[in-house]
């Protein structure tokens, strides 16, 4: 594979020039987009796959750096690199996709081709703003994001999807706005100290924002919360949840597996990756903030999915309670509370997906997301409901599966700095499994009493075949996590460290 | 010693020229109607060949004008703006029976005007241009004779032009009583530029031009006029008068601009950018038809681009250069798209009649959801870089409060901008079906400007360095 000399940019640009290649190409052939766009997702696996197998472990640092020149005059450059913080949401981003492509493969019918191309546009989008180290390029990728997600809720959505869509778009561009002045601050405090514009992140890290008395007279303070609000609304952290549960929810299947898998992860991500490595001072300040919110959302996002009807709902609220955990494992401190965050985010978008996914396969077969509306489908479609299971138990941190390494990760190392936070949170635990498990009750083992469920058909080999991947990684971290915590070990103990 | 610099004119005066001939052949050989439009492209393309093709020597003409490299990049601006107002021209104008040689000559007669305001570096220069610009604007803005609303448009232009025109003499004249000179290099060496009468004088001139690019809150006339106006008028009202306007204004503040005079036009000219920024960007979400849409939009815009004036230095110049490049683009494409979607001029241009006509003309739709994604200044298009570079001048003069109130405005803007995308893609088609189906010439039009918005999005650096060389020109 050695004529493989641009890995990162190939993988990053390859969705999309398929994407676009796909926009000139006659929507009646439908096959032809299906076909074209899982192919691409594929390849793009492949490429992630080597950039994996060229990855060293054992560097601290940013690796497999590719840049070019593209604004010398502003002091911008495209400077892609890799390191052990995003390998890991890289791989899952890229795995996650194809099974999006299956997933949708006989739910979306209409207007197919718009589909895939809005989905390889996003993927480019999120593998880009992976990788991106110069905060220009960050941010158009970042952004790059937001139209395609409007058109896939807005276009291929529930009833609600105008709303969700437009919620979606104001409330995430809220956020990214502040964050491009803060950039364009930083870039020029950069340049007063020392002497050149920069964007790029590695610069970054020398410069210290001064800190003050006083949140307003406090550049770091400042810069730091316009990086945490845009990337808190990702996340997102209570209180500024409100759009998640709207956009889940409306979103198609394949949406609402991307947007919990993979999307949440870019504001944790940039979390971690800027507001703790840019803003040290202002990071330890806001500690306790952030501990409080993420507590609150652990509780709150639990006790609210108890209560709902919806299953897509379910899940959606079940996705803030388990982003609390990241947030509260991340800003806890430690290396293995960090280690822990970032694996729960690879764990959060296997199972959240799976979920999404599951869902979505019965709601093709019945058009409700309504729980009332089924009851007894153990009976119908036991395959389907063993499927179910182990989802909803990799979900709720049984051992042995994914979930529950993360959590115990988390927990674990809060308990150390914060053990009250650590106490509270593992309620959240308790909750999830309420929840969780009586869902699983209400629509497979209660009473068959709607007569159109005795009739469903059993899980496809198709669908099956998009939830494999996911089942499989669920165990293997389960029972095995170190082949992926000694992936981010180094880096994160350099950001810890360091 | 006057030289006779007539080279350094030559475009011009051949699209002057070429103006007269049009309206001759109009008179004098009506068959040749059809082909008006190649004729008048071929002679803009043809004067944009020739600018570039000779040297910009810089100041001619005992100094009033400048042909350097800021006079160079508004000419290249003004023509390419021109050429794509005439893509949309000529179906729309065979459609509403409206195809006059008079109409290609007024817009040629125009387009010099403006060319003469970007160079000129005299005050009375500016006011040729100005007139030029001005009175064949008026002509074509009631080019529907028979149209209430384009009459209607025509007027209310008419008496406000005459209005910004009157203040640009009296703040002319006030100013050469003040200095004894309307040059504006003379102006800068002038050591009474500071006084009171010249400062009225200055607020006065930037009065004039705020009509010009509609500012609050001098931007009363420009809903009805856009509204009115035919729209291949629009969309050409829409940006080349504000681009030669802006570029006065950059002009004038850059040699009266001494260090006096500073903190107190700083003062006036963010008031004005923030008030259109919110105003124009406020109103339009209440706006039902497209054209008032862009309308009001159009004046949030102006906001912006004012804030690289604000800002100043070579930084902000190079910001509104490339920003007034990226609204041509933009706005233009959002207008061929109304002109296409338009069946007659009687009709409202309403948002909601653009349902579900994504999936139908998908060509010009794709034009128009890319031209509303631009102008909310979402990258990788154009619109980005041009908000990107004005908050970054804005920033580099240490007026972070001017681009947050800049991003946060943008943030309100993308509510309606947004809107039509969804009216074009997610609404169901009603049962009534288009009428016609788009013209193959706003088709290439829509496909030229999605291609420079997004060409110039990823790879801006060619059009930044133009702006830079400009603005390096001006800015000491």
């Amino acid at each position: 594979m050695d004529f493989l000399t641009h890995p990162l940019s190939t993988m990053i640009f390859l969705p999309g020039v398929v994407g676009l290649l796909l926009l000139l190409v006659p929507s009646r052939a439908v096959s032809l987009h299906r076909w074209a766009s899982l192919l691409a997702s594929l390849a793009t696996l492949a490429l992630a796959a080597v950039v994996l197998h060229r990855f060293n472990p054992n560097l601290d640092g940013f690796q497999l750096t590719e840049t070019a020149s593209w604004l010398p005059s502003l002091g911008i450059s495209y400077r892609v690199e890799v390191d052990g913080i995003s390998i890991l949401l890289v791989l899952l981003t890229a795995l996650l996709q194809p099974v999006v492509f299956l997933s949708s493969w006989g739910s979306i019918q209409d207007k197919v081709k718009g589909y895939v191309v809005a989905m390889l546009l996003l993927e480019t989008g999120v593998l880009g703003a992976f990788l991106a180290t110069d905060l220009f390029l960050f941010y158009v990728f970042w952004e790059l994001m937001l139209i395609p997600m409007y058109f896939i809720i807005g276009v291929w959505g529930g009833e609600r999807r105008i709303y969700a869509a437009v919620k979606f778009v104001l409330f995430t561009l809220a956020g990214s706005l502040l964050m491009l002045v803060a950039i364009l601050y930083m870039a020029f405090q950069y340049k007063a100290q020392f002497g050149v514009l920069s964007f790029a992140y590695s610069d970054w890290l020398a410069l210290r924002l001064p800190m003050a008395e006083g949140f307003w007279h406090s550049p770091q303070m400042l810069a730091f919360a316009a990086f945490a609000l845009a990337f808190a609304i990702k996340v997102p952290v209570w209180p500024l949840h409100t759009w998640l549960p709207d956009a889940h929810t409306e979103a198609p299947t394949g949406g609402s597996i991307i947007l919990a898998g993979v999307l949440l992860k870019l504001g944790t991500y940039g979390l971690l990756r800027f507001n703790r490595a840019l803003f040290p001072e202002a990071w330890a300040k806001a500690q306790g903030l952030f501990i409080t919110l993420a507590v609150i959302a652990i509780v709150y996002g639990a006790l609210v999915s108890w209560a709902q009807k919806d299953m897509k709902r379910l899940v959606a609220f079940s996705s803030v309670s388990h982003m609390g955990f990241i947030i509260l494992g991340m800003f806890a401190g430690g290396v293995t509370a960090t280690q822990g965050a970032l694996l729960q985010m690879i764990n959060h978008g296997l199972s959240t997906g799976a979920l999404f996914l599951l869902v979505g396969v019965i709601y093709d077969r019945r058009h409700t997301r309504m729980i009332e509306d089924y009851g007894g489908l153990a009976a119908v479609m036991p395959v389907y409901t063993g499927t179910f299971l182990l989802a909803t138990l990799a979900s709720i941190g049984l051992p042995g599966l994914n979930g529950f390494v993360g959590e115990f990760l988390i927990l674990l190392g809060t308990y150390q700095t914060r053990p009250l936070a650590a106490a509270l949170g593992a309620t959240g635990v308790i909750l999830g499994a309420v929840y969780m498990l009586s869902l699983v009750q209400r629509v497979f083992w209660n009473a068959l009493t709607h007569e159109e469920n005795r009739s469903l058909a059993e899980i496809t080999w198709r669908e099956l075949a998009s939830f494999a991947p996911l089942a499989v990684l669920m165990v293997w971290i389960g029972v095995y996590p170190t082949t992926f915590l000694s992936l981010s070990e180094k880096a994160v103990q350099k950001l810890i460290g360091g | 010693m006057i030289s006779l610099w007539l080279e350094t004119i030559v475009p011009e005066i051949a699209l002057v020229l070429l103006g007269g001939v049009l309206v001759l052949l109009d008179a004098f050989a009506p068959r040749l109607r059809p082909a008006f439009a190649w004729i008048t492209s071929a002679g803009v393309l043809m004067a944009l060949v020739i600018r570039w093709s000779t040297a910009a020597p810089g100041p001619v003409w005992e100094g009033v004008l400048a042909v350097d490299d800021l006079g160079r990049f508004l000419d290249t601006y003004v023509l390419v703006a021109c050429t794509l107002a005439l893509l949309m021209a000529d179906p729309y104008l065979s459609r509403t029976k409206a195809r006059y040689g008079e109409y290609y000559g007024l817009l040629l007669w125009a387009a010099v005007g403006a060319m003469t305001m970007a160079k000129a570096n005299h005050l009375l220069v500016v006011f040729v241009g100005l007139e030029l610009l001005s009175i064949a604007l008026y002509v074509l803005n009631a080019f529907h004779r028979e149209s209430i609303l384009s009459l209607e448009a025509g007027w209310k232009y008419l008496v406000v032009g005459a209005f910004s025109s009157a203040v640009f003499l009296f703040g002319a004249a006030l100013l050469y009583g003040a200095t004894g000179t309307l040059s504006l290099p003379h102006l800068a060496s002038s050591p009474s530029a500071n006084g009171t009468v010249a400062a009225l004088a200055a607020a006065l001139l930037a009065s004039a031009l705020a009509f010009k690019l509609a500012l609050f809150p001098f931007h009363a006339w420009a809903p009805d006029v856009y509204q009115g106006s035919p729209t291949p008028v629009t969309a050409f009202l829409s940006v080349v008068p504000k681009g030669a306007a802006l570029v006065v204004l950059a002009r004038v503040v850059a040699y009266l601009n001494p260090q006096q005079l500073t903190p107190r036009w700083t003062a006036a000219l963010a008031a004005l950018a923030v008030g259109s920024m919110v105003l124009g960007n406020l109103a339009a979400i209440a706006q039902r038809d497209l054209k008032r849409m862009l309308a009001y939009s159009g004046i949030a815009h102006m906001g912006y681009a004012l804030v690289g004036l604000v800002a100043f230095g070579a930084d902000g110049v190079t910001g509104v250069l490339v920003y007034i490049a990226a609204y041509t683009f933009m706005n233009i494409a959002a207008f061929g798209a109304v002109s296409a979607f338009s069946e007659s001029e009687e009709e409202p241009h309403l948002i909601n009649d653009l349902a579900g006509q994504g999936w139908e003309r998908p060509v010009v739709s794709f034009a128009l959801s890319l031209s509303m994604f631009a102008l909310a200044g979402i990258p990788p298009t154009v619109g980005f870089v041009g908000k990107f570079l004005v908050f970054r001048a804005a920033v580099n003069a240490e007026m972070v409060w001017l681009a947050v109130v800049g991003v946060l405005a943008s943030l309100v803007s993308v509510f309606y901008y947004v809107r039509v995308v969804y009216y074009l893609y997610m609404k169901p088609l009603p049962k009534r079906k288009p009428a016609f189906s788009e013209p193959w010439a706003v088709k290439a039009l829509s496909v030229v400007c999605v291609l420079a918005m997004l060409l110039l999005g990823v790879f801006p650096q060619a059009l930044v360095r133009l702006s830079q060389q400009a603005a390096e020109f001006l800015g000491r």
